[in-house]
């Protein structure tokens, strides 16, 4: 156990923050459509020219080769460059933290060298297509079908709460190739190109006020078989490590920030003041939420470090991500109700997701924290059955 | 940045589990239930040649060379336990004796022959753990720390919340009176690192706890099944299991941070305090509730944990002081 940084992370850490000084974007990312489109793609890019784009990824795959440390390393000097956006609230998060990691373990070699330098180099938007109206918790009951015709797929069907669909340009595609195996068995992962025909996206409108939720209808789309990763029918084993890269180090990013916004409403609790006169953070109720908050983020910065060091033990995160993303979700969803008990009056008024001095649309929106990516009660499944070895039901 | 344990470090910890189960099994020591002193010296002395009680002291103090990191893995063994005995006083009395330059009293502490007693101000009265067999006293207050003989004393014992750590009070001019054989003027450092300590043996009652329920709700069978196939009972040993990571992995992190003395070490300190505080109550007490009846009993160690929860975080401060202290330091960096 050490807490040391390498000579090599130290100056890692220098490079970041010098190159986070002066190429950091100064002015607010656009709230939606192709505005915001290029807005993350540019990011993406000004990342990928710097050397920040995949960081731990493979060196052959256009990545730096670096460790689940300076992944964090660099979240966390993002987070402190005060940038005027979060970093994962980006139509590249899919690309970055799904397809491109499932890709490299489970991808072909043409796959590989198809789509990971296009993520990289912020040329790509991936979306997401695993939950359907049918199939949400259980995502394997999932029935969106596809039946091989020669070497294609013909995709007929309807996916749900699928972030950005109405901007990207691909997506990770589970459907049912096999209606008559059991009901994980069944399942293709498979890549699909947006402009396909066939498809039709729709807007849905979120509590957070953002139109990015999609619904996508699938009518007789066509997708070549190369396109499938992972093997026909093994879609599920596929999936499950999509999802652990987002349940180990693909929320790392929110983590980090997590921190600093609980630093930054301690700044808000010591400036304000009650209708007497008073700074809040001398309010003991506010204060004891305060210190708590305080205590469970570097609770959450200590797990975080106590799971790379586990993924650096065995080669692939393991179920323990449940813990922590569980974790994540319902304390970020504490600190915005209490960033509302601090900021008075502010409260009242309506303020975007993203963006610099904000509170009301992050609060709106942390309500995904504990729904995304499985629900906690999934989370408290997983962590349930695969940690503790408890009985199914 | 490395937060698991080593090789070596995981053998101190098997090293000091099976000694545990050997020596200090509940069930057995349930015969000590509200003796004045519920670990004999025999016993002591055995836990002394182990080299428990001068672990984190460097070998130029007569200690055993390793740091607060392993301390911290043997009192998380010692709070899984719910090991009775002034470990924590005897720990911080050898460090405190040591770099005072008692050598002598060191010596007779890490090799226990000199009992350590915890006291701690309760209005003009301290406010002693372990009385029963003390031969010193490591009191601690605003104005330092020191070690004082507990010779002449006269001990008010009274009925202890927890049954295995013996309460008394005894005057605190009384005990200010005589010299006190070793003391320290600046206790900072020696509390923060018995901030430390707590916080991991309040971290092994969470790991213990949320183990216990998982085991018993893979064996428990009720309407057929094992109760843990039940959603209720599955999530609510889920959350255990994430405070106890929480609370281990914040308290690893605390420990290195004092170990190497970084200037964040008080924030980590105070923050794995809070984390393991509030994940060994709440998780002790959900313990009794997944056990169902058996867990209300006395025969049960349920009860066990949960009392000693209850008194760790109310030693050497509160979680309202640990907090407040945790909101003035200034932002790790």
């Amino acid at each position: 156990m050490d807490l040391d940084l390498t000579e090599e992370e130290h100056a890692f850490r220098e490079e970041a923050r010098t190159w986070l000084r002066s190429n950091l974007p100064t002015e607010a990312r656009p709230p939606e459509g192709q505005a915001m489109r290029d807005f993350d793609l540019a990011w993406q890019r000004t990342l990928y020219d710097g050397g920040w784009a995949g960081i731990n990824w493979p060196v052959e795959f256009g990545g730096r080769g670096l460790s689940d440390i300076q992944q964090m390393i660099w979240y966390e000097e993002f987070a402190r460059a005060e940038p005027p956006f979060t970093l994962n609230n980006s139509c590249t998060f899919v690309a970055n933290n799904h397809g491109g990691p499932t890709l490299i373990v489970n991808g072909t070699d043409e796959q590989k060298a198809e789509h990971l330098p296009r993520i990289l180099r912020g040329e790509v938007v991936w979306c997401q297509g695993f939950s359907e109206p049918g199939a949400g918790s259980d995502l394997a009951g999932l029935s969106t079908k596809a039946e091989i015709d020669g070497d294609e797929l013909v995709v007929t069907g309807q996916k749900t709460w699928t972030s950005y669909a109405h901007v990207a340009d691909l997506q990770e595609l589970l459907v049912r190739t096999d209606p008559t195996a059991p009901k994980h068995k069944g399942i293709t992962w498979v890549i699909c190109d947006m402009r396909s025909p066939g498809i039709e996206i729709r807007e849905i409108r979120t509590m957070s006020h953002v139109t990015d939720f999609c619904e996508v209808f699938y009518d007789e789309v066509r997708i070549p078989l190369a396109n499938v990763v992972g093997g026909l029918n093994n879609g599920w084993r596929t999936a499950m490590s999509t999802l652990s890269f987002e349940r180990g180090t693909g929320f790392m990013a929110d983590q980090v920030e997590l921190a600093a916004t609980v630093e930054r409403l301690i700044g808000e609790a010591r400036e304000r003041t009650d209708a007497s006169g008073r700074p809040l953070i001398r309010d003991e109720e506010l204060a004891r939420r305060l210190a708590t908050a305080r205590a469970e983020v570097s609770a959450l910065r200590a797990m975080t470090l106590a799971g790379i060091s586990r993924t650096a033990r065995t080669g692939m995160p393991g179920a323990e991500g449940s813990m922590i993303r569980l974790f994540h979700g319902e304390l970020h969803q504490r600190v915005y109700q209490l960033a509302l008990d601090i900021i008075g009056p502010e409260a009242l008024r309506l303020t975007p997701v993203d963006g610099e001095g904000v509170w009301t649309g992050p609060y709106l929106q942390s309500f995904a924290y504990t729904i995304g990516g499985g629900t906690t009660d999934i989370q408290r499944n997983i962590v349930g059955e695969r940690v503790l070895g408890l009985p199914r039901a | 940045m490395y937060l698991l344990p080593t090789d070596e470090q995981d053998e101190i910890v098997a090293t000091v589990r099976s000694q545990l189960e050997a020596d200090f099994d509940l069930h057995a020591l349930a015969a000590r239930d509200g003796a004045p002193s519920v670990v004999d010296r025999d016993l002591w002395r055995r836990c002394a040649e182990l080299g428990w009680f001068g672990l984190g002291l460097e070998e130029s103090l007569g200690g055993v060379g390793y740091g607060l990191v392993e301390e911290a893995l043997l009192f998380a063994e010692l709070g899984s336990h719910a090991t009775p005995g002034p470990f924590l006083a005897t720990v911080l009395g050898a460090r405190l004796a040591a770099e005072a330059g008692a050598s002598d009293v060191a010596a007779a502490v890490v090799g226990g022959e000199s009992v350590v007693a915890l006291a701690e101000p309760e209005g003009d009265r301290l406010r002693v753990t372990d009385h029963g067999d003390a031969d010193l006293l490591l009191v601690v207050g605003d104005d330092g720390a020191a070690l004082v003989s507990s010779d002449g004393l006269e001990f008010r014992t009274e009925p202890s919340l927890d049954v295995h750590v013996p309460l008394a009070t005894v005057d605190a001019a009384a005990a200010r009176a005589a010299a006190p054989v070793a003391q320290l003027a600046d206790a900072g450092a020696l509390l923060l690192r018995g901030t430390v300590l707590i916080s991991a043996e309040l971290a092994g009652i969470a790991t213990a706890t949320a183990e216990q329920s998982t085991q018993y709700a893979k064996d428990r069978e009720q309407f057929g099944v094992p109760v843990g196939s039940f959603q209720a009972v599955k999530h609510r040993c889920a959350d255990m299991a994430v405070r106890a990571e929480a609370a281990t992995s914040t308290v690893r992190h605390a420990a290195l941070a004092v170990r190497d003395g970084l200037a964040e070490a008080p924030f980590h300190a105070h923050a794995a305090r809070a984390v393991a505080g509030d994940a060994a109550v709440a998780n002790a007490h959900v313990n009794v509730q997944n056990h169902g009846g058996i867990g209300f009993t006395w025969e049960h160690t349920a009860h066990r944990y949960v009392t000693r929860a209850q008194v760790l975080v109310r030693t050497l401060g509160d979680r309202t002081g640990h907090l407040g202290a945790l909101l003035e330091q200034p932002a790790p960096q």
